[in-house]
């Protein structure tokens, strides 16, 4: 689905150049504002839409965010095609690239696919981190288990004792786990958080 | 008297010669308009190539004009696909092209300034006044290339965001007239209009297959599934004959009745010379595009300096009795190529429902 772009605000971080006024122009064309800032970008780009910046000169400390958390999609502005600058280019994430000089062209397709890759790396990111949870969820769920073992009775038991215990308390597995650990039901008494 | 040469490139054959035809003839008027008008002190002088209907001749004969003549401004080229291959030849040579006919959109070239209708000023309000009064499920239909991609591709969004349907999408290679499977599919499918984005003889084959349709099953008949374009004309009525009757077109122009214009392709060449000799004889001196656009034109064409696009009037017209007669007019609607601004069609809230 094509994003909606007009209104949308756009944070350009390169030195005066005429390649900033093509870029804004293209950008005007399409329905974006944008603001052009060297050699920092400011905290209120963290409002933008979109980041382009320049990869020739560019340098991790430009930036009101660390390597790779743009909360943004980015755009790396190449002049050099020297592969130091592409690595560095690449650490920033860049969801696309618009090689210098920018003429009339390749603005609207850069936005959208840095759209539709940032939307991925997110969505990407999201399912690493509900699958991480969920495995340490089980690690807590085998720690509790083994813990109530340790009470009496084999694995099964302790297994059913949990479920019990989850359905008395209204909650998850997961969460009567966590709740069984930190409470310390088991022999030793421990407080522990997952 | 300050000589001005100025490229023409239109075909004067192949698949789509009438609407070449109209956009030289509406240019050539304008020439000899802005060479009578004494305030102007300009003479413009043509200099005319004909590509012949042939894509890739654009982009030679393109430079042939640049490199060859004095002229620095080109009004010409019909299909997107022409007129991109002659961008890259603009930009190397410093030409400037003046496009006369509608498009696709998605495009803001500094070298070009795109005088008639972009989606937002055909597609987008005959849409939303087809779907208004005819139903949401559509058919689509166009010529191989990017016009008819593209134009299609915004229907699908638009039709999907009114909470419609595409019941087929059907393409045929400029030229082809092998219309029947098409025609089969809609009367398969039965939709409630049919979107023609298909140019030239595919084009007009086309519309009178479907207007035999029409005569076998009233269900196919225009007051109950009108055919819809965003590019057809007075200038092609003739090749449509009867077939044409009921077709629903939109554009910036329609003669109906007394017009000064046969078309609004027609119309849209003419504004670009008279906008263009304006400006030149204004400015005095050699100026690049964005400087001619800053100097008044007399009110030929409103040009956005930022898209190059021109706020146009916005027509739906229906043919009645071989000659279009406007339904709906909105004036000035600006040109939003990259339709950015538009308005959601939000299932149902801007449109009535039609009971079926």
């Amino acid at each position: 689905m094509v994003p909606d772009l007009g209104g949308a605000r756009a944070a350009i971080l390169h030195r005066p150049h005429p390649t900033v006024q093509a870029l804004t122009r293209q950008l005007g064309a399409i329905g974006l504002s944008a603001e052009a800032h060297w050699p920092d970008l400011p905290p209120s780009a963290l409002g933008a839409d979109y980041t382009f910046f320049d990869a020739d000169m560019g340098h991790d400390a430009q930036f009101p965010w660390a390597p790779g958390a743009a909360p943004m999609p980015t755009v790396a502005l190449i002049g050099s095609e020297a592969p130091g600058r592409i690595e560095w280019a690449l650490g920033m994430e860049a969801g696309a690239q618009l090689l210098k000089p920018v003429g009339d062209n390749g603005v609207y397709s850069a936005l959208l696919i840095a759209r539709a890759s940032w939307e991925a790396r997110r969505a990407l990111a999201a399912e690493i981190e509900s699958l991480r949870s969920r495995l340490a969820e089980r690690q807590t769920v085998i720690r509790a288990v083994a813990m109530l073992a340790v009470h009496g009775g084999d694995e099964d038991a302790a297994y059913a004792a949990l479920r019990q215990r989850a359905m008395a308390w209204r909650v998850t597995i997961e969460e009567a786990a966590a709740r069984v650990l930190a409470g310390g039901e088991g022999r030793h008494g421990r407080r522990r958080t997952s | 008297m300050l000589p001005v040469e100025i490229g023409l490139l239109f075909s004067c054959s192949g698949s789509y010669r009438l609407i070449a035809e109209a956009c030289r003839t509406g240019a050539l008027r304008g020439i000899a308009d802005a060479n009578a008008d004494p305030s102007l002190h300009i003479e413009l002088v043509p200099v005319e190539r004909d590509p012949g209907g042939e894509a890739d001749a654009y982009a030679p004969l393109c430079e042939d004009i640049l490199a060859n003549s004095g002229a620095r401004h080109i009004v010409g080229c019909v299909t997107s696909w022409s007129r991109k291959e002659v961008i890259p030849a603009l930009e190397r040579l410093g030409g400037f092209l003046w496009y006369p006919c509608p498009y696709e959109g998605f495009e803001s070239s500094s070298q070009v300034v795109y005088a008639h209708a972009c989606p937002n000023q055909h597609l987008v309000p005959l849409l939303r006044w087809a779907m208004a009064r005819h139903g949401r499920r559509g058919f689509l239909t166009g010529s191989n290339y990017i016009w008819g991609w593209e134009v299609n591709r915004v229907a699908r969004d638009l039709i999907g965001e009114a909470g419609g349907q595409v019941l087929g999408e059907r393409y045929l290679p400029i030229g082809d007239t092998d219309v029947a499977r098409m025609v089969e599919e809609i009367r398969a499918t039965g939709p409630d209009f049919v979107l023609n984005n298909l140019i030239g003889a595919s084009s007009y084959k086309f519309m009178r297959a479907l207007s035999c349709l029409a005569e076998a099953d009233a269900r196919f008949a225009p007051d109950r599934c009108p055919v819809l374009s965003c590019n057809l004309t007075e200038c092609e009525i003739p090749a449509l004959g009867d077939a044409a009757e009921g077709l629903v077109s939109t554009g910036p122009y329609f003669r109906d009745g007394a017009g000064r214009f046969g078309s609004s392709f027609e119309a849209a060449a003419y504004a670009s010379v008279r906008s263009l000799a304006a400006r030149l004889a204004h400015a005095g001196e050699v100026l690049d595009l964005d400087g001619l656009l800053s100097v008044p034109d007399r009110g030929e064409l409103s040009i956005d300096p930022v898209t190059h696009h021109t706020t146009l009037p916005v027509l739906i017209a229906q043919v009645e009795d071989g000659a279009f007669r406007v339904r709906e007019r909105w004036d000035a609607v600006t040109a939003d190529p990259y339709l950015a601004r538009r308005d959601r069609l939000a299932p149902r809230s801007q449109l009535r429902a039609v009971p079926r």
